[in-house]
């Protein structure tokens, strides 16, 4: 009986602690929203050009990963796709198929799912090593707000680099699309273009930005959040980073069902 | 004249007590030591006088004014008086020299100009004897380097009172002797209060001129330099033996 009890009590602690968790991530969340309104209206509480570095890497440094990994599934997908549609002779549509699943869903999710990896993995261990070497607490006593120093720019620079990537990712996804229905099924690029403009609208692009930048802003809140949890040493920083990549997926994985069933 | 007084102050984390029911004053323009043994509680309290870590009771006045560790203003107001010196400096590791001295003033007179932030940043770098490394990074810097430069920025806004976390540690016997110099200038010249947490007992007969000494988290002795070798106590007399024979 006292075994069971102790258990209980351990299972009621750990629920305490996860629930006391999830309230200081939308205290997070909470908080950042309010700091970048007021960092928008004010242009106070970051260090200067840091934006725009922040961005550089955000963008710039992530063209590559993002352009090779949606080129790879736009291929991977109508390759797939292809072989299913030429056994009813509905080649053609493939087109239909590659620019919908591309632009509204692959897309958004590839790139958040990169994102999350590449610059996730990155805020998380900056945030968690300058906490274990008191650079956190050094931000505080000379009166900045962490939360505000660090984040904001990060946030701001995703806000701005998500359009440019997603805008890439869906050409180059969609031209990995083209090289198949050309070389596999004889698709000339101009029919693919105008069957695939027949039912992709500009609305369609709207909706996979929206996600992605939502991805986005996930990404950098929870890799924010499970840097600054770190309490110990140096050995927490790998474990939060892996953590953090962890919670960005699935983060990225539930909103993108919520947003499924919002949308269709 | 007493710039912090210190009433009954406990602190802990979650289940555990770190400091039990302490009482003392820090005095304005002298040298406080905190002393005491690896795991007494000397960084704690440190934390908890620069606002970091809450007590679980009692109360700290800052000149008289009692800091509310549940207000973000009063903290801030706390923040705007002190400069800490950390342990490894905790300088911004993507920030030059000269931009990590610079960003108190950059973050909190932003309309500050750019002369006028040289002026304070420079002069504040030849104090430390730094003034050519300014445009180095922290990565490109020794460890008394980059303690140096750590005491350039918490001094770069004329704090009231510097706070120092085992300035000595990971240092050699010269450059911590250095550092101590560096210490006493502020005192003298600039009239400063300063805090040190450390065990070196070289630093101590150096520079100061009143001693805390923490055991088992709770105060042993709170009084003059002086006073504590004239102090026939048990604890004390091994403490510096010990330590005596270590430094040998």
């Amino acid at each position: 009986m006292e075994t069971q009890t102790k258990r209980l009590e351990i299972l009621a602690d750990k629920f305490l602690k996860q629930l006391e968790s999830v309230k200081k991530f939308f205290q997070l969340l909470a908080d950042e929203m309010f700091y970048t309104a007021q960092y928008l209206l004010k242009r106070k509480g970051t260090y200067p050009g840091e934006i725009g570095k922040q961005f550089y890497f955000m963008a710039y440094k992530s063209f590559p990963i993002v352009c090779l990994i949606t080129f790879l599934v736009g291929v991977t997908i109508s390759l797939t796709s292809a072989a299913q549609l030429k056994l009813f002779g509905a080649d053609i549509y493939l087109s239909w198929f590659v620019g919908i699943a591309m632009i509204r869903e692959l897309v958004p999710l590839m790139t958040g799912v990169i994102l999350a990896g590449k610059i996730g993995a990155s805020v998380t261990a900056e945030i968690s090593t300058m906490k274990v070497l008191e650079e956190i607490d050094a931000l505080k006593t000379m009166g900045i707000i962490p939360e505000k120093f660090l984040m904001v720019p990060r946030l701001i620079a995703i806000t701005l680099a998500i359009p440019l990537l997603v805008a890439v990712a869906d050409f180059v996804g969609i031209f990995g699309g083209i090289l198949v229905a050309e070389f596999f099924l004889g698709i000339p690029p101009e029919s693919f273009i105008r069957e695939m403009l027949n039912i992709v609208i500009l609305q369609d692009f709207f909706i996979g930005l929206a996600k992605t930048m939502v991805f986005g802003w996930a990404i950098i809140i929870s890799s924010g959040f499970k840097g600054f949890s770190v309490q110990r040493g140096a050995e927490e920083v790998g474990k939060v980073t892996t953590e953090s990549v962890v919670l960005s997926i699935s983060l990225i994985i539930l909103l993108d069902c919520l947003f499924a069933f919002i949308l269709y | 004249m007493e710039i912090i007084r210190v009433c009954d102050l406990s602190v802990g984390y979650e289940k555990s007590t770190v400091l039990e029911e302490l009482n003392f004053t820090i005095l304005k323009g002298e040298v406080t030591i905190i002393l005491g043994k690896s795991g007494c509680g000397k960084s704690t309290l440190l934390k908890t006088l620069i606002g970091l870590i809450p007590p679980t009771r009692g109360e700290i006045f800052f000149s008289g004014e009692k800091i509310d560790f549940h207000s973000e203003v009063s903290l801030q107001s706390l923040y705007n008086r002190i400069g800490v010196l950390y342990q490894n400096g905790a300088l911004l590791n993507s920030l030059s020299v000269y931009e990590n001295v610079a960003l108190p003033i950059r973050m909190k007179h932003q309309a500050f100009k750019r002369e006028n932030e040289e002026q304070m940043v420079y002069q504040r770098l030849s104090q430390v004897g730094l003034r050519e490394s300014a445009g180095k990074y922290p990565s490109e810097l020794s460890g008394g380097m980059r303690k140096r430069a750590a005491l350039a920025r918490a001094m770069v806004l004329d704090p009231e009172i510097i706070f120092c976390d085992e300035p000595s540690a990971g240092l050699d016997p010269i450059t911590s002797s250095g550092l101590d110099d560096l210490l006493m200038n502020l005192k003298k010249t600039l009239g400063m209060t300063v805090v040190v947490v450390t065990h070196e007992l070289r630093s101590i007969e150096k520079i100061a001129d009143r001693v805390i000494v923490l055991h088992e988290g709770r105060m042993h002795f709170s009084g003059e330099y002086d006073e504590l070798f004239s102090l026939k106590d048990t604890f004390i007399d091994t403490f510096f033996l010990r330590k005596g024979k270590d430094d040998d």
